[in-house]
């Protein structure tokens, strides 16, 4: 084994080099079993001693699940395009994931050590593959009960499409109790393991080419927008009768609808061929697992190194419950699209932190387009809210937590002047009043996005209150500057202070992350509501009153956190 | 009898790297065959590290050519994985595995069979981590690590050396060791594509030395006639 000039040729050592590295971490594979033994048996404590009641509802549901309601033959002919939407969603976030982290990875010690060998990268890449799939199976059984509940609390236990009580169409068998509830549960994991185990085959060929990650990036618009269609025709039917054609076109539109089929069948729904959608997606699920699993032996070595890197920093990250370097690490992954835009920069210094915002937004489109979303979201939770009369805080309160979201992603670029003090420093302004600054752009972006569909709601419906959630933005920009100057997470924080109630940990870490968003929506959620309860337009005088009140007090207090962050 | 002209283990033609809209590396020619050494120096973010992962194989480059033993250099293929050695910015190392048993993998990882024992004493020496091959990585020094990174080149056949900073952590004597072991590699036929920031290093081992700023090449040359360039 010395250096040479001339061409070396090594016989092949894959099974000696696998079998000594399972010799040698026997050890540690051990130690491995009974960690994730110890952690099975601490959540499944924990579910059993705070969950217990819920499971208790669960097992009563299980045996009398709830009647139909008059809601009941809606949520049914809601229930296929919902369905194909919800599905659409999981296969798109599960074959984007092979853009950063993939079906196939390896721990960073396996990419030092022995990806740079002649070991065979089939005998090491396969096992992680298998292992990824068996995992994503589990998963997606898993994820295939919370549909499955969501449809029997809606009265669609008994299988009967709630014809028992509403006279809707009856399309399957007339089930009872628990074996109504199990069989919609049943179709309902089935479906959604064949569903994410198709997604990790077509992630993993992903993965393997390269080629394919543009074409995925520009294709994930066009599926969220189908998604989107889905979820509208899904609340068309909610409220009125579409054409049961569209439900049709839903369900056969591709794997995502025939994932549906069954639940729609056992939920008492038209969905008669669904052994063959599922047999089609059982197949194809099968096709694209062989496939991948030959194909991971590909995966190109660069691929590896990078994501075993993004994995360990983002380990590291959650590891030290720090979010923000968790979203660093993956943004750094290259997962989201960059758009190429250009702005001319300002000629008055003062202008350049608005120029730098708007740079930022405009080229991380997919956060604007999630503000946006977020934000069409919040309006109609609010038109809602209206119209529910009697107790519009749940609506409220659930509109402003989204729009608290939809402000905390136009934050960016506050964000990363508080990530390193040290970028603002050419700024021709002091640290503390970057708060105020930052705070500029997305307050305007977030009352464009919000007033547009909000003023259309008010002149439609000849209602000013419907305007309520541009008074709030301001707040909630303000919770989001909170946050984001946050600095860096204390490790103190998970000792706590022991009390007769309890070590204080949790509670403190809870309030360490919400702080901003339980400052802003919580007294907007009070002052929201009763504006939208009461056609009093003084109570929308007050909100906005006690609202810009809130916002400049928020932006102060911003603003010093931001001085101590600096000072720290 | 005109002089016959040996064709290049590694040449590079017209290499580029661009992230995304960061040009990282301006197009550049190098050429590096058996027995010779060519050092890279240049600053931080010069482009130093970039360039040796695409002579390495591992990243491709946005435009150019990249050919070592006259085929298409890709580090997925077996031969380059046989035959080139990497030290670059590792850091990690199985934390339940002794020293001596990382070396052991790699050696028989690249067919040593019953010779990995022996390989793996003869490096632990070599690198002066004699005392140390019981050791676990946690209880190492980052200079030991580094040392153990240069040890699992020994332990393995090789025909080129593409180094990225192999002196980082080390100590002087440790440095002066690495300058002694580069030679001898070179001396055994082996090519050596080194990075440094080490000026002395470079001078003490390369014939050639290729300077980057902002990626791209500002002085080029015998150690003497670069090293002058950017002085």
């Amino acid at each position: 084994m010395t250096a040479t000039r001339d061409a070396i040729a090594v016989p092949d050592s894959t099974q000696p080099a696998i079998a000594l590295l399972r010799e040698l971490r026997r050890g540690h594979g051990k130690k491995q079993a009974a960690s994730v033994a110890y952690w099975v048996y601490l959540v499944a404590f924990l579910v059993l001693v705070y969950g217990g009641s819920v499971i208790a509802a669960a097992v009563r549901a299980l045996r009398h699940p709830p009647a139909a309601t008059a809601q009941t033959p809606h949520v049914l002919q809601a229930a296929p395009a919902g369905l194909a939407a919800l599905a659409l969603i999981v296969l798109v976030v599960l074959a984007r994931d092979a853009l950063w982290r993939g079906p196939v990875t390896l721990p960073q010690a396996a990419v030092d050590w022995l990806l740079g060998t002649p070991v065979d990268r089939g005998a090491l890449l396969r096992p992680r593959f298998r292992l990824s799939a068996a995992l994503a199976i589990l998963a997606g059984a898993a994820a295939g009960i919370v549909p499955a509940a969501a449809l029997v609390a809606l009265g669609l236990g008994a299988g009967n499409g709630g014809a028992g009580n509403h006279g809707a169409s009856y399309h399957g068998a007339r089930y009872h109790g628990a074996s109504g509830v199990l069989r919609l549960t049943g179709a309902s994991m089935l479906s959604m393991a064949l569903l994410f185990a198709f997604a990790t085959g077509v992630a993993g060929l992903i993965e393997r080419y390269p080629a394919s990650w543009p074409w995925l990036r520009r294709v994930t618009p066009v599926a969220v927008a189908v998604a989107a269609a889905f979820a509208g025709l899904a609340t068309w039917a909610m409220l009125g009768r579409p054409p049961a054609v569209l439900a049709d076109i839903a369900l056969w539109s591709g794997p995502w609808g025939w994932a549906g089929q069954a639940t729609v069948a056992a939920a008492g729904g038209a969905a008669p061929l669904w052994p063959l959608a599922i047999g089609a997606l059982g197949l194809l699920a099968v096709a694209a697992l062989a496939r991948a699993h030959r194909a991971a032996a590909g995966v190109p070595g660069p691929a590896l190194r990078i994501r075993a890197a993004t994995l360990g920093a983002i380990s590291a990250a959650a590891f030290n419950m720090d979010t923000r370097s968790v979203a660093v690490a993956y943004s750094a992954a290259g997962a989201a699209r960059r758009a190429r835009f250009r702005l001319r920069p300002p000629r008055q210094r003062q202008l350049v932190l608005f120029w730098r915002d708007l740079l930022a937004l405009g080229r991380a489109p997919s956060r604007l387009v999630g503000a946006v979303a977020l934000t069409l979201l919040a309006v109609g939770l609010i038109a809602v809210a209206r119209r529910g009369g009697r107790d519009p805080l749940v609506p409220v309160a659930c509109a402003l937590a989204l729009g608290y979201l939809a402000a905390a992603w136009l934050c960016e670029g506050a964000r990363l002047d508080a990530d390193d003090t040290r970028r603002s420093v050419p700024l021709p302004f002091r640290f503390a009043s970057l708060a105020w600054w930052h705070a500029a752009v997305p307050c305007l972006v977030l009352l464009v996005v919000a007033g547009v569909p909000g003023a259309a709601l008010c002149l439609a419906a000849g209602d000013p209150r419907l305007l309520v959630l541009l008074v709030a933005v301001p707040v909630l920009i303000g919770g989001a500057m909170v946050n984001v100057f946050r600095g860096q997470y204390p490790p103190d924080l998970f000792s706590g202070v022991d009390t007769p109630f309890g070590n204080t940990a949790a509670v403190r870490i809870v309030f360490w992350y919400a702080w901003g968003p339980i400052l802003a929506v919580a007294p907007m959620a009070v002052l929201a509501s009763s504006a939208i309860g009461t056609p009093d337009p003084a109570a929308l005088a007050r909100a906005l009153v006690i609202g810009a009140a809130l916002a400049a007090a928020f932006g102060a207090y911003a603003a010093r956190r931001a001085g101590r962050l600096r000072a720290g | 009898m005109p002089p016959v002209s040996i064709p290049p283990l590694l040449s590079l033609t017209g290499v580029s790297r661009e992230f995304g809209e960061r040009l990282a590396l301006r197009p550049i020619d190098l050429e590096l065959a058996a027995g010779t050494c060519v050092a890279v120096l240049g600053a931080n973010g010069s482009g130093k590290s970039t360039l040796l992962r695409i002579a390495a194989g591992r990243d491709t480059p946005t435009t150019g050519r990249v050919r070592y033993g006259g085929r298409t250099l890709a580090e997925d293929d077996p031969v380059v994985r046989t035959e080139i050695a990497v030290v670059g910015d590792m850091v990690s190392a199985y934390p339940d595995l002794t020293a001596r048993e990382h070396l052991l993998l790699v050696a028989v990882a690249h067919g040593a069979g019953g010779r990995a024992e022996a390989l793996v004493d003869q490096a632990l020496g070599e690198c002066r981590l004699g005392d140390h091959g019981g050791a676990l990585p946690g209880s190492l020094s980052s200079g030991q690590l580094q040392a153990l990174h240069l040890a699992a080149v020994l332990v393995r056949p090789r025909r080129l050396l593409v180094l990225d900073e192999p002196e980082q952590r080390l100590d002087p004597a440790a440095r002066r060791w690495l300058a002694g072991l580069l030679s001898a590699e070179k001396q055994a036929g082996a090519a050596v594509l080194l990075a440094t920031h080490h000026a002395e290093l470079a001078q003490s081992v390369a014939g050639q030395v290729v300077v980057l700023s902002d990626g791209s090449v500002i002085g080029r040359g015998t150690p003497e006639v670069a090293l002058a360039a950017i002085r």
